[in-house]
């Protein structure tokens, strides 16, 4: 069992008067894939959101190898090495793709250490250097986002959503960049497309009505089908 | 095609209407008349786009309303004003400003996580102190200015002693010490370690101690300046001024209401009648004149410069553009807003503030998520635009006079052509200036003279009020074809 990275419990976060998140806990292991999943509304997005510092908890703990990091600003949470990669992605527009991708650097530099590396991964990015973002297809513009949580040194991912409304040839290559990635970092994964998830994760989180329901190794949760038809609609 | 046009109807009435009016301007006036009407709507295009550009910008970046714009804008006028016409009035001033900064700085270093007081007792504290060491001062002798006293003013007169003033600037800085311990209690901050960064406090308060004695010289000396460079440095401390309000207003008044909107455009209004009645107690509630410096004040032989070239040799007050003067003033305004508009545009296009500013208008949460602590940028921000517009305040100064009321008639011409351009378009808060400068600038004209159409035997009058609603009838135009304005992206 190797070490956990992140460790959130018993948070509970409110958006205007509304009880989102009603005490979710979950750890995710340092170099692992943890999907986390449930129906539209049953938290997810709010989760990552509690973590990054966007939607802060009014109680409960986040811990971040160790460190409390609930009660932080979003952007200090960031500097401590987390990487967001929010639903419907939320790069800028009319900031060119060089432009989106520089503003991720925290140290100068970051972009030309890692900008092999991204261009690998992602090489229609490379193509498009110099094009404002919103010229780009929905597919490049999600590369765009995950390639600018990669510019600087983060430990955690967390990705919201990466398959939404992309062509099923897309998606595969976003899976197959997900995996590279995943070999040295560590990703907290929200995603409706259970095929996609469960081919990725090691291990998930089931959510619903803003509580935990259930986890485990991916793998048992396969054949599962009970849950699966229960928790994640038709699965 | 006709899909096209469809798509394109906006631009395509755009060009129409432009042409037309194209049209019938070269033809109802002769060219020399048509070109003053140009410059003149050119120069209060310059005008009206400092006070744009930072509205637009900030309401792009941060959501806020800032009613309180054109209130900067007059604050600068004065400000740069005094210091052109009456530098007591600032070196008597501000070292009490910089004291109390000064000491509020210094309370950073103290180790104030040790004090068990509530704050409260420190801000009641604070207050004491900053009156018992302004008791008995008078600010109104001090703002008698060289105009209503006719002349210089007497030297000795309205100034305290050195050794009053070096207690009151010590005062209060321990005020602002006080002060800032009462906003430190109880908050998780770190205290700073002794390093270079002390300087920067004592520096200050020592700048403060060192003006007390040679207030008197430090006035004869800035008096006895050519007015160019005394003009030079009043646009630097008016804009300069702005820009520490502006930041100061954003960091106090707006930081604390973000998830209030309705509360911010309040306070900024709020602060437009707080910052009017401020200087009418300070400045009185008349007006004033600045007198334009040399460089554009020459009249006699060889008047008006026969072009710009020449202009630069003799100083006239007006430069002729085909046979009719125009004063040289203004065409400093005009080139003022250019290189204006090409610095804020090369910082917002080449520089990685000007990214994470262009960033934060769009999304200015996920610029957050990247690691990069917006608030702070919003402070530059609202300081930076804060600074153009005070500095267009001290520009249009010796155009237009300096009266208290002249902040609300920018904010609302210059609220117009920010819906013109688009809110939060830089570009556009640039076009919607000049637009709303050329319709004053034509409405001015036809008032004079009338619009005479061919079928019409006798030209038509207008009353005076047809400038100012030329530009709102432009709005309520260009908002039928385009809702977001010109430019603008954001609902």
């Amino acid at each position: 069992m190797s070490d956990v990275l992140l460790e959130v419990e018993h948070i509970h976060t409110f958006i205007g008067q509304f009880h989102i998140l009603e005490g979710v806990s979950l750890k995710v292991r340092a170099g692992s894939i943890t999907a986390l999943l449930g129906r539209n509304g049953a938290g997810k997005t709010t989760t990552l959101r509690s973590i990054m510092g966007l939607n802060p908890p009014r109680s409960g703990q986040i811990r971040l190898a160790g460190e409390p990091i609930h009660g932080k600003p979003a952007y200090a949470i960031a500097q401590l090495g987390v990487g967001y990669v929010p639903e419907h992605r939320a790069i800028f527009r009319d900031l060119t793709v060089e432009e989106n991708l520089r503003l991720a650097e925290r140290r100068r530099g970051d972009l030309r250490r890692r900008s092999d590396f991204i261009m690998t991964l992602f090489p229609d990015l490379k193509r498009f250097y110099r094009h404002p973002g919103g010229k780009l297809s929905g597919g490049q513009q999600q590369m765009l986002a995950i390639a600018r949580a990669l510019v600087a040194d983060n430990r955690l991912l967390l990705i919201d959503e990466p398959s939404e409304g992309l062509a099923p040839i897309i998606v595969e290559q976003i899976m197959a960049a997900l995996r590279q990635m995943a070999t040295e970092t560590t990703i907290l994964l929200v995603e409706q497309n259970f095929a996609m998830a469960a081919q990725l994760a090691d291990e998930y989180y089931i959510l619903d009505d803003g509580r935990n329901v259930q986890h485990g190794r991916m793998a048992d949760l396969i054949h599962d089908h009970a849950t699966i038809n229960r928790y994640l609609g038709a699965g | 095609m006709i899909e096209w046009i469809k798509y394109r109807r906006g631009l395509i009435i755009g060009i129409g209407a432009i042409i037309l009016f194209a049209y019938w301007a070269t033809t109802t006036y002769e060219p020399r008349v048509l070109a003053s009407i140009l410059l003149s709507g050119l120069t209060l295009g310059a005008l009206y786009f400092l006070v744009t550009s930072g509205l637009s910008l900030i309401f792009g970046l941060m959501d806020v309303l800032n009613f309180a714009h054109g209130t900067l804008f007059m604050i600068g006028a004065y400000v740069g004003f005094t210091l052109y016409a009456n530098p007591r009035l600032l070196l008597n001033t501000v070292p009490f400003v910089i004291a109390v900064v000064a000491g509020w700085l210094l309370a950073g270093w103290l180790p104030v996580k040790r004090i068990r007081t509530p704050g409260w007792l420190f801000w009641i504290g604070a207050v004491i102190v900053a009156m018992m060491a302004v008791w008995g001062f008078e600010l109104a002798p001090l703002a008698t200015t060289a105009l209503s006293s006719g002349g210089r003013i007497p030297t000795e007169q309205a100034q305290a002693p050195t050794a009053i003033f070096v207690i009151r600037t010590l005062g209060l800085a321990v005020a602002g010490l006080i002060a800032g311990i009462a906003f430190l209690v109880g908050k998780e901050h770190a205290q700073q370690p002794l390093s270079a960064k002390l300087l920067v406090p004592l520096g200050m308060l020592t700048l403060a101690l060192i003006i007390a004695p040679i207030r008197l010289s430090a006035e004869g000396w800035l008096l006895s300046l050519n007015s160019n460079t005394r003009f030079l440095l009043a646009l630097l401390v008016g804009a300069s001024s702005g820009a520490a309000l502006g930041g100061l207003m954003e960091w106090s008044l707006i930081r604390p209401l973000y998830s209030r909107p309705i509360y911010q455009v309040l306070v900024t209004l709020g602060l437009v009648f707080v910052g009017t009645e401020l200087v009418k107690a300070i400045w009185g509630p008349g007006g004033y004149f600045m007198e334009l410096p040399e460089w554009f004040s020459r009249r006699g032989p060889g008047c008006p410069s026969p072009n710009l070239i020449a202009w630069l040799q003799d100083n006239c007050a007006s430069i002729d553009v085909l046979g009719r003067p125009f004063p040289s003033y203004r065409v400093f305004i005009i080139a003022l807003g250019l290189v204006m508009f090409i610095g804020t545009a090369i910082l917002l296009q080449r520089t990685r503030l000007g990214m994470i500013i262009r960033a934060g208008v769009q999304d200015s949460e996920m610029v957050q998520a990247l690691g990069i602590n917006v608030r702070r940028v919003f402070t530059l921000v609202f300081a930076l635009g804060a600074g153009l517009a005070a500095l267009g305040g001290v520009a249009a100064a010796p155009f237009l006079g300096i009266s208290p009321g002249l902040g609300q008639e920018f904010q609302l011409q210059a609220f117009i052509a920010v819906v013109i351009g688009g809110m939060g378009s830089f570009t556009g808060a640039a076009l919607g200036a000049l637009l709303v400068g050329l319709s004053r600038a034509f409405g001015d004209q036809i008032v004079l003279t009338g619009i005479q159409l061919p079928w019409m035997s006798e030209a038509m009058s207008f009353s005076p009020s047809i400038a100012r609603a030329s530009t709102v009838l432009i709005m309520a135009l260009v908002l039928l074809l385009r809702p977001a304005g010109l430019f603008g992206k954001k609902e």
